[in-house]
């Protein structure tokens, strides 16, 4: 049995919204034991709220004796149905003396209204079987997550919130975090002023997000209903979750089979093809640089992985917009569309981009970039991708991290493997790097490869090995010292580079 | 019921004015009209030296002797400014008279609180007939069927209006919901207030069911309230008037009369602890201590602002005035079954019980 309410709690319900206390708010912590239709005689009303329509408050100077004899009586309250009027200054001293509420409503179905209060007062489980009630008939209707919301806010006439453990908001108003809860615990908790209940992710067991309910005050009944409230809408919120989920996969299947489908037919794309592009904000016909992103491990398809979503902003922060990322065999295809052909400094331009935005990204991804050059139509999209797609496998047999490659230097790639290959270059190599091949001085020669690659910048260099740029000044120092050799030299630095290449380091 | 019994007045001479207008404020419960205009008039009647008007007590005239009520009958506000005419009274009783036929014997006083009780005095000077030692309501009430008279079944008719352009009407024959009617009608019409004679009875009628030596009351009354001390606190003066000390405290809000419901002024005792809610119309009607009604018409109320010590008209209360709340014995014991006609039901009050402490 749940104790009885007292005035305050009854005030917050919103059974009665809309109520004044317009005298005796020291009386409002008395307890409610029933409620009560007054009619004349005041027998056993010994903790009741008493309500009064405005005939027994007509004219006005009538409440000061209802209040007297009401508290003497040892009601808990009056709750005068009173019309627009409002009571003597006589009668608000009264009750406030007496310390009896005098609780004040314009207008109101007085039926409705002890109904519904004797319900709160006496019979909690009764209010709370129809609230379940109420709920799952409204709930079963309802779709998208702000339906489901502003369904059970209207049944449990409370303000509801989808936040997330940090108290951001999901779907409704942000909720200020509360001391008293626990996040880490996937149970249903009661704060000072707000209840939450998790709401379980669909695909595993973690908490996706919280159902969260503030309140100011309330009844020990009024909060296990909403508690049970909160119970019986976590379910549609959670199998919303889910939908949404499908939706994104779904999304990102179409994107992939687009991209195939345009790949595949080259120039010439079907018209269904050109408008689901046009539906994504795919140009087809312009100019296109292919952008090809590899992890390790890989991303799962269909899900959004936070590294392209970072990698595309960064990207987008560096003036290169990315039209499209999509997940394609190991790894993402990205590219960028113009109406008129880059110039070739853009080339350029885009590398460094990459190189920036990689460095800047989590290493523990193994992420590996390659670009293509700049094609035109749907034909060279594909192609574009497919060029960008090898220079990211060129990079990925690189042993540093993060790697990027531009196809437009595989050409020269190519012309370096066949010398990398022979026995000339080989034996040079040896002789060369010999002061560097021993392993206490690895650092140096991977140093070394690193500055080379990346066309003599130490600041590159420092991102690529993840650290100070002053350390690879220093190293590069200690190369030189070793090597006895300029790295300002580009002769010096194409031979050591070739040699580099040849030993595989 | 007169308290002030032994102390009889015979007649009425300049040195009684001052004690009757002091005692007519008082027993007009805050209604009644302004008496301070009439008892300025009356000084100049009285004023040629040895000037009195003789009192005598209904039982001493002749059984058939004639008494007519004089007075005026109007807006509050009207006769508080428009000099009342002693010859428009006279008129008025002159005209009643002469529809009946025979002699006035005396003029009686229609309601001892308020302007009334000095404007029967007045005409009485001007007739040079003596004035009954009685009024027909124990206090002022705004109705004129409120009488004792009535209670009795006399009707108020033959009755007479005077307007101050001499203007008369003589209504022969009236019912009591007719006469409250043309009078008001009449009064509206002779520019808000008129001279009015009505309730011809005999001496014996009179005697039998008259309120008796109101005007010896309301003159002993008087001089008590002017002769206290005032220094002495409101217990003091409430004893000394014979009167209970109904409460203390200042005025905090006023919701004025509206439509025939009475108007409720709250009052609240200085260390904040009581609240007093007093009921008006023209008059005060109740006071209720904390949800109790502690009196209620047709019992007298009087409101002194505390300082002046000045009794308070329904009308000059502000919020912030401070009172003290005084509870005079109706000069009266009305018969049961007339509290329709001057309890608190007669005014629009649905009171619980008055309950007497």
């Amino acid at each position: 049995m749940t104790g009885r309410p007292r005035v305050a709690d009854l005030l917050h319900d919103p059974v009665l919204h809309g109520v004044r206390t317009v005298a005796g708010a020291a009386g409002t912590e008395r307890v409610v034991e029933d409620v009560r239709w007054y009619e004349g005689d005041l027998d056993d009303v010994d903790g009741h709220l008493l309500l009064c329509g405005e005939a027994d408050v007509t004219p006005l100077y009538r409440l000061d004796a209802l209040v007297r004899r009401a508290e003497e009586a040892g009601a808990a309250a009056l709750l005068v149905i009173a019309g627009p009027a409002r009571p003597l200054l006589s009668s608000v001293r009264l009750a406030d003396r007496l310390r009896i509420p005098v609780l004040w409503l314009a207008e109101d179905h007085p039926v409705r209204l002890v109904q519904e209060l004797t319900a709160r007062v006496r019979a909690p489980q009764q209010d709370r079987a129809r609230t379940v009630e109420r709920l799952l008939r409204q709930l079963g209707t309802k779709r998208t997550g702000q339906e489901i919301l502003a369904a059970a806010e209207a049944v449990l006439t409370a303000r509801l919130s989808l936040v997330t453990s940090e108290g951001d908001a999901v779907l409704g108003d942000p909720v200020p975090p509360d001391p008293a809860l626990r996040p880490e615990r996937p149970v249903p908790q009661r704060g000072d002023h707000v209840l939450v209940h998790p709401v379980l992710d669909p695909d595993v067991h973690r908490v996706a997000a919280w159902l969260a309910c503030p309140y100011e005050r309330a009844a020990e009944a009024r909060l296990e209903t909403l508690a049970i409230g909160l119970a019986v809408t976590e379910p549609f919120l959670r199998s919303w979750l889910s939908a949404q989920r499908a939706q994104t996969v779904r999304d990102s299947v179409f994107q992939t089979q687009l991209l195939s489908e345009i790949l595949t037919g080259g120039d010439s794309v079907s018209r269904d093809v050109v408008e689901g592009a046009v539906s994504l904000g795919w140009q087809l016909q312009g100019w296109h640089v292919g952008v090809h992103l590899v992890a390790d491990p890989p991303g799962r398809a269909g899900a959004r992985d936070p590294v392209v979503e970072r990698f595309r902003a960064g990207l987008a922060a560096h003036g290169v917009e990315p039209a499209g990322a999509v997940h394609r065999g190991n790894g993402w295809a990205l590219w960028t569309s113009t109406d008129t052909e880059p110039a070739p400094e853009d080339a350029r331009a885009t590398l460094d981009a990459v190189r920036r935005v990689i460095a800047a990204l989590p290493r523990d991804r193994d992420l590996a970039a390659g670009i293509g050059r700049p094609h035109r139509g749907p034909g060279g999209l594909a192609e574009t991708l497919a060029e960008a797609r090898d220079a990211a496998e060129l990079a990925r047999s690189h042993d540093y991290r993060p790697a990027v490659e531009h196809s437009d230097e595989l050409g020269v790639a190519r012309l370096l493997a066949t010398w990398q290959r022979s026995e000339v270059t080989r034996a040079f190599a040896d002789t060369s790097l010999a002061p560097l091949r021993d392993p206490a001085h690895a650092h140096l020669l991977t140093t070394l490869r690193a500055y080379l690659e990346s066309g003599g910048s130490v600041v590159l260099t420092a991102q690529a090995l993840g650290v100070h740029r002053n350390t690879v000044t220093a190293r590069l120092q200690q190369v030189r010292e070793r090597l006895g050799v300029d790295l300002d030299d580009p002769s010096r630095r194409l031979a050591l580079q070739v040699a580099c290449r040849a030993l595989g380091v | 019921m007169t308290r002030f019994g032994p102390d009889v007045l015979r007649g009425i001479a300049v040195e009684h004015i001052d004690a009757l207008a002091a005692g007519a404020a008082l027993l007009g419960s805050g209604g009644g009209g302004d008496v301070a205009l009439g008892s300025h008039l009356l000084r100049r009647a009285l004023a040629p030296a040895g000037r009195r008007v003789e009192v005598v007590p209904a039982a001493g005239l002749p059984p058939g002797a004639l008494v007519v009520h004089a007075g005026v009958v109007g807006a509050p506000d009207v006769l508080a400014e428009r000099l009342l005419a002693p010859g428009d009274l006279a008129r008025a009783v002159e005209a009643v008279v002469g529809h009946l036929g025979g002699d006035l014997a005396a003029v009686g006083v229609i309601e001892i609180g308020g302007l009334n009780a000095v404007a029967a005095v007045l005409t009485a000077a001007h007739l040079g007939v003596p004035v009954v030692d009685g009024d027909l309501m124990g206090r002022a009430f705004p109705g004129i069927n409120q009488t004792t008279a009535a209670v009795a079944g006399h009707p108020a008719a033959p009755l007479a209006l005077v307007g101050p352009a001499a203007d008369t009407v003589v209504v022969p024959a009236a019912s009591p919901a007719m006469a409250e009617a043309l009078i008001r009608s009449c009064a509206a019409t002779m520019g808000g207030a008129a001279s009015l004679a009505m309730y011809p009875l005999t001496a014996a009628v009179l005697a039998a069911h008259g309120v008796r030596s109101s005007l010896s009351a309301c003159h002993a009354l008087g001089t008590a309230y002017l002769t206290r001390d005032p220094a002495a606190g409101a217990r003091a003066l409430a004893a000394r008037l014979g009167a209970r000390l109904l409460f203390e405290g200042r005025v905090d809000e006023i919701r004025p009369p509206l439509a025939g419901s009475p108007g409720c002024t709250t009052l609240t005792s200085p260390d904040g602890g009581a609240t007093a809610r007093l009921d008006h119309q023209e008059e005060f009607l109740a006071v209720t201590l904390d949800g109790v009604t502690v009196a209620g018409t047709p019992d007298i109320i009087v409101a002194l602002a505390v300082g002046s010590g000045a009794p308070l008209r329904a009308d000059q209360l502000r919020p912030g005035h401070s009172l003290v709340l005084l509870g005079l014995p109706a000069l009266h014991t009305w018969p049961p079954g007339t509290a329709a006609l001057v309890g608190p039901p007669a005014f629009g009050l649905d009171l619980e019980a008055v309950t007497t402490p």
